[in-house]
């Protein structure tokens, strides 16, 4: 819990050039090397908040840090932020440009002005990474939706960022897709990339993340530890979350006395097991 | 275009240098112009054909659906050329003098100008002809629309499909005035979507730290002086032919 803030938000608020409210007054940090998950209902500000970690837009107030120092929005520091902050867009389609899977992935390191060799390496080693190796010289129209999620990540993990954030990765997956994707992030993660998730998926992201924020109409509502998180009833009730459904069972089997004095598992195997280990004694 | 897809990434000569296949089929095309007779300038035809169902090996089948439209195009203008309409004394349809012979050759040549090419797009990937124009220095902005636009092709098509599936569920096509409607606004939809794809496109570039041309890794192709040199031979060899053939 003591490692520090890779990128600070300080009183954030963002305006969308028709008058839409992108961000108002958001302030929260992200930990080195942790995996967090930002909520927030449709419109929350989740996505102006990757765009603004990418340098993508500025804020109208407030500024962003990393590693302590206030953004530069020059050519130059603009490139290497973005070396460092990888961005995976939700709709893949959005982010491919290149028909083909091998020079899609190379645009990003091709763009930091590395030699021949070792784009070519870094493009072998991404696509390895998320396991689309076997598709390199496959036309991108021609792969599966959850594919091309991971050729996008493939694109982003190619430059090498300290920082991967992926607005809703999961969404449109089928459970097998966000399976492998999960497994594509814990090996990522534990390499020490710090890694950041949008999810509308509550037991996705109780189960995966280390830290929770919660943003509501461009603010941080709260950001807390996950294991704090089933303790936020009322406000995930009030914005249409509802807690986790394996810490929802945890309690009433608790209330019923079925299980005491444990803490809540984050998923539904960490349940199953506390069950057995109970029926055990 | 699905068609030219599927055959681009799956016939022999994908790993044979794009330089090589657009060197052989600039001869061929070179050739049907040399030809002294149309009857030598469909012989080259043949031979280019030939050339695309045995070397990358494209089906038949497959070649005669990319060629049709082409083909159907030719059928229909060139009896234009043979017939003329006198009005004298009534209309009647007559053969221009030497109407034949320039009919036979703007056959000849279209026929043999498609099977050129053809031979080259059937065989090679459109990323790997963009990169070979790159190669040979064609201004960036055209290669910056050619890439979008080819991937926006893809992608606004299954738009499209998306959009007249979701007006049909909703009987959006059950008149013909409500196909004219389901129409438009599929029309009027996919001008919004393309605006947005753009923007999106557009961050996507930044996001990955690009702030000019599209610039990506291009394919490597082992062997592709020696495979440009055979097709450089073969291709002057047909042009020799062409020309000194009676």
């Amino acid at each position: 819990m003591n490692s520090p803030s890779v990128l600070t938000f300080e009183g954030v608020s963002y305006r969308y050039p028709d008058g839409s409210r992108g961000l108002e007054g958001c302030s929260l940090s992200l930990r080195q090397g942790s995996r967090t998950v930002v909520l927030g209902p449709n419109g929350a500000g989740k996505t102006t908040f990757f765009l603004h970690c990418n340098g993508l837009i500025r804020p109208s107030a407030g500024r962003v840090l990393m590693g302590g120092v206030p953004l530069d929005y020059g050519r130059a520091a603009l490139c290497q932020l973005r070396s460092r902050v990888g961005l995976v867009f939700q709709n893949p389609d959005a982010q491919l440009f290149s028909a083909s899977v091998r020079e899609d992935v190379s645009f990003g390191p091709v763009n930091l002005g590395l030699d021949r060799s070792t784009v070519k390496a870094r493009v072998e080693e991404a696509l390895e990474a998320v396991g689309m190796a076997a598709f390199a010289d496959k036309p991108v129209h021609n792969l599966s939706y959850g594919q091309k999620k991971r050729v996008c990540i493939a694109g982003v993990l190619a430059m090498r960022p300290s920082v991967m954030i992926l607005d809703e990765p999961t969404a449109g997956l089928d459970v097998r897709m966000q399976q492998d994707l999960l497994a594509v992030l814990e090996r990522l993660h534990a390499e020490g990339m710090t890694i950041v998730m949008a999810t509308h998926d509550m037991d996705l992201a109780y189960a995966w993340a280390e830290e929770v924020c919660i943003l509501d109409q461009g603010a941080l509502a709260t950001q807390c530890p996950v294991e704090a998180f089933p303790d936020q009833a009322e406000l995930l009730e009030r914005l249409g979350f509802g807690i986790p459904h394996v810490a929802r069972l945890h309690r009433q089997l608790a209330a019923r006395g079925v299980l005491m004095g444990s803490d809540v598992p984050r998923d539904f195997e960490g349940l199953s097991r506390l069950l057995e280990e109970m029926s055990a004694f | 275009m699905m068609l030219f897809e599927h055959h681009a990434y799956a016939n022999r000569w994908r790993s044979v240098s794009p330089e090589a296949k657009g060197a052989f089929s600039l001869c061929g095309l070179g050739a049907v112009f040399l030809a002294r007779t149309p009857g030598v300038a469909f012989g080259v035809t043949l031979i280019l054909v030939l050339v695309t169902l045995l070397g990358p090996r494209i089906p038949l089948g497959s070649y005669l659906r990319v060629a049709a439209p082409a083909l159907g195009f030719l059928a229909l203008s060139i009896p234009t050329l043979v017939f003329s309409l006198r009005l004298e004394g009534g209309p009647v349809f007559h053969v221009e003098p030497g109407g034949l012979l320039r009919a036979a050759q703007v056959l000849a040549r279209s026929s043999g100008g498609l099977a050129a090419l053809l031979l080259l797009s059937l065989s090679t990937p459109m990323s790997d002809l963009i990169a070979l124009l790159r190669r040979l220095r064609m201004p960036e902005v055209m290669l910056d629309i050619m890439t979008l636009g080819y991937r926006m092709l893809f992608v606004l098509s299954g738009a499209v499909q998306d959009t007249v599936t979701a007006q049909s569920a909703r009987l959006g096509y059950s008149s013909p005035r409500r196909a004219f409607r389901s129409l438009g606004s599929l029309a009027a939809g996919l001008m919004v979507q393309v605006w947005q794809r753009s923007h999106d496109l557009h961050q996507s570039a930044l996001s990955r730290n690009n702030d000019g041309p599209l610039r990506f890794l291009e394919a490597e192709f082992p062997g592709a002086g020696r495979q440009l040199c055979i097709s450089a031979l073969a291709g002057c060899g047909l042009m020799v032919l062409a020309r000194v053939a009676a």
